[in-house]
């Protein structure tokens, strides 16, 4: 449970590596982020909103798990909202994640690359970013409230940032 | 922790054997290291779905203290010390023969002895792989990380997740004499590190 969010019936949703969970208030979703990227989209007037845990930048192809690489993940996520009512004109996103951890070794640029191509998508779509929290070099701990649509960003030792 | 069970039965078995050999080795080196009788036992390999690894592992959501090492060579991975703060504290405490600290921060010479500690072990370890599958893995420097374990493993899964939706993981854990300790280590190797061990177990009658 996330220190300093009352405990109410929201549930409490974990989203691994690779998922994408769509739901609507009252719920929360929760990631647990290094190198990969959470993408959240909200539909405000509906109270729906999806994660997607990116782990990789390009499917290349691939489009058995949507949601596990940036630049599929942005489309998949846009049919799902799309399928349940939401407009494309009524979504609005959020980025977090992306870190370089403990050097990184041969993979330390693909937090950022990650970030970046989330970005890149979900300006292609034309959804406003309202928040983001990428980069740096430690992990995150992140809560999508579905009643407000705000994203909670833990790190070890840093405050805690509310987008 | 949910075993997918999509290697072969025979080839998961073998790769037990060689993890277990390899955890042998490294728990007579944290042996000397602590001049104690902790030891190692190998808990689990396993082959498990990515998107569940992290729930599986029981890495639980507080920041837990790491020693981290990637593995380089033709082919790699890396390799994952965690402990509890708390068992981090009381080990480090030991080694160099003072009190548990009180302090949130970790001085140098903890920092040092814990580093030390991952070091030891984890050359051990790779040491023991190296030779039983006849394949140069170089460890890098050890990191100190005091983090989410989960957002640790994430990079060090980079290795394995572009090829597969599944990751296979070998987890070892610690004993002092019969009483357990939270500490684990993990072992992650690289897709094309996975092949080179399985090219390099034995084949049974």
């Amino acid at each position: 449970m996330f220190p300093g969010i009352e405990k109410n019936l929201a549930r409490e949703m974990p989203v691994g590596m690779g998922q994408a969970v769509v739901t609507r208030e009252p719920a929360r979703l929760t990631s647990i982020l290094g190198s990969c990227v959470a993408i959240t989209m909200y539909a405000p007037k509906l109270q729906l909103g999806i994660l997607s845990h990116v782990v990789l930048p390009n499917a290349n192809g691939s489009v058995a798990v949507p949601a596990k690489f940036a630049d599929s993940a942005v489309p998949y996520m846009i049919s799902v909202m799309q399928d349940r009512g939401v407009k494309l004109g009524e979504l609005v996103a959020k980025v977090a994640g992306g870190a370089c951890m403990f050097g990184g070794g041969r993979f330390m640029d693909i937090g950022e690359h990650n970030a970046r191509v989330a970005i890149a998508e979900l300006e292609a779509a034309h959804i406003p970013i309202i928040g983001r929290d990428i980069a740096g070099n430690v992990g995150r701990r992140i809560c999508f409230d579905l009643s407000t649509g705000t994203l909670t960003v833990e790190s070890p030792g840093h405050p805690s940032r509310i987008i | 922790m949910t075993d997918v069970s999509c290697l072969e039965t025979t080839k998961l078995s073998l790769l037990r054997e060689l993890f277990a050999s390899a955890t042998h080795d490294a728990s007579a080196a944290m042996c000397c290291w602590t001049n104690s009788l902790i030891t190692l036992t190998l808990d689990e390999v396993c082959e498990v779905p990515l998107q569940s690894v992290c729930t599986d592992l029981n890495l639980g959501d507080e920041p837990l203290t790491m020693v981290v090492f990637n593995l380089d060579g033709g082919a790699g991975g890396a390799m994952i010390l965690t402990f509890t703060e708390e068992s981090a504290r009381r080990l480090a405490a030991s080694l160099l023969e003072t009190d548990v600290q009180g302090s949130p921060d970790w001085n140098e010479l903890e920092r040092s002895a814990l580093t030390e500690t991952g070091n030891i072990l984890g050359c051990a370890y790779v040491n023991a792989i190296t030779r039983l599958i006849d394949h140069q893995v170089v460890p890098s420097p050890p990191h100190f990380v005091v983090d989410f374990g989960a957002s640790v493993l994430e990079q060090a899964l980079l290795g394995q997740v572009g090829a597969t939706d599944t990751v296979l993981i070998g987890r070892t854990r610690f004993q002092h004499r019969d009483a357990e300790l939270n500490w684990w280590l993990l072992f992650i190797p690289t897709t094309a590190l996975r092949a080179v061990m399985e090219r390099g177990l034995p084949v049974t009658p």
